[in-house]
């Protein structure tokens, strides 16, 4: 490797060390007796925080300008929240075909 | 006639508004298309978590995780070479930049290889689209809808790579064009690090945990 290529290297070999770690920790929840919803936010938390290094470093939206970055974000957000609106129906679907109670 | 008019006549071009964003249209054109793309995915994911949650008998087929792992060691560590590629090409070295892009596009085809090795194994184990032998058969479609849309992203991806590596190489693309597809690429390695808990891990068989 030049110099060329190690100027500005450090910080996202430091970031995918983060990455591999909480990859690995994923990996190790997956493997151990745990099950339902505290699986689902462990693992959720998880790809969250990835995201976030992907995104700033990885992606360099943090060095865009900050304008940029709450465009980007907030409509981001924005769907991802509203698409949260599936669940009610799902769960009125699980407890129908649980209980053969309630609207199919 | 107002005044406003009058000077505005006077002066050929009106004074325009600064870029609010201010970054190259074509990164621009990225980042939207990665918002897009965004949705999609999310779309896909919503509809899966809906269905998964929906059924009390959804199957729990991975035994094993670990060609998942390695894949997934590798689409990160192209990530990385993709960065080393855009850092070399934002510093001249022409040679290095193109050197790290074609170690990424190699990643991404054993990556590639490696995913469809795993759908072999899920086909011979009978998992179709329509049927599987462990539970509701929306499990096989939802499967090789989310992991296939990654797999289409991932092979487009690979592509691109190479060819913006040649044409880089050969003087009609610069460095802009290494970040445009660097970001493109960042991203389909982040969607398959959602893919990967929600998929495989959270399935994983329980005597395997």
């Amino acid at each position: 490797m030049t110099t060329a290529e190690r100027h500005g290297i450090g910080k996202y070999v430091a970031v995918y060390i983060c990455l591999l770690v909480i990859t690995a920790l994923q990996f190790v929840i997956g493997y151990q007796n745990i099950q339902g919803t505290q699986l689902v936010v462990r693992m959720l938390t998880f790809a969250i925080i990835e995201t976030l290094l992907v995104v700033l470093f990885f992606m360099n939206l943090g060095s865009e300008k900050p304008v940029f970055v709450k465009f980007v974000v907030y409509f981001m957000l924005f769907v991802l929240a509203t698409m949260n609106y599936i669940w009610t129906d799902s769960f009125r679907l699980l407890l129908f075909r649980l209980t053969k109670v309630g609207p199919s | 006639m107002s005044e406003a008019h009058v000077t505005m006549g006077a002066h050929t071009a009106a004074p325009m508004e600064a870029p609010p964003f201010a970054i190259p249209s074509k990164k621009l054109a990225m980042w939207l298309f990665v918002m897009a793309d965004v949705m999609t995915f999310a779309a896909c994911v919503a509809a899966y978590a809906f269905t998964r949650n929906a059924t009390p008998d959804w199957p729990r087929p991975f035994h094993s995780v670990t060609a998942v792992a390695v894949m997934t060691v590798i689409m990160l560590t192209s990530g990385l070479t993709m960065l080393i590629a855009l850092g070399a090409a934002k510093a001249g070295d022409k040679a290095g930049a193109f050197r790290w892009m074609m170690i990424t596009a190699v990643a991404g085809i054993i990556f590639t290889l490696l995913h469809i090795r795993d759908w072999m194994g899920m086909i011979d184990q009978g998992v179709g689209l329509l049927h599987n032998p462990w539970g509701t058969a929306a499990f096989g479609a939802s499967f090789y809808a989310i992991t296939g849309f990654s797999l289409l992203h991932i092979s487009i991806g690979t592509i691109a790579l190479i060819i913006v590596a040649i044409r880089y190489q050969g003087g009609r693309y610069n460095a802009d064009d290494i970040e445009i597809v660097s970001i493109f690429w960042q991203f389909v390695g982040l969607v398959w690090l959602f893919i990967v808990p929600v998929v495989y891990l959270m399935n994983q068989t329980p005597a395997a945990r």
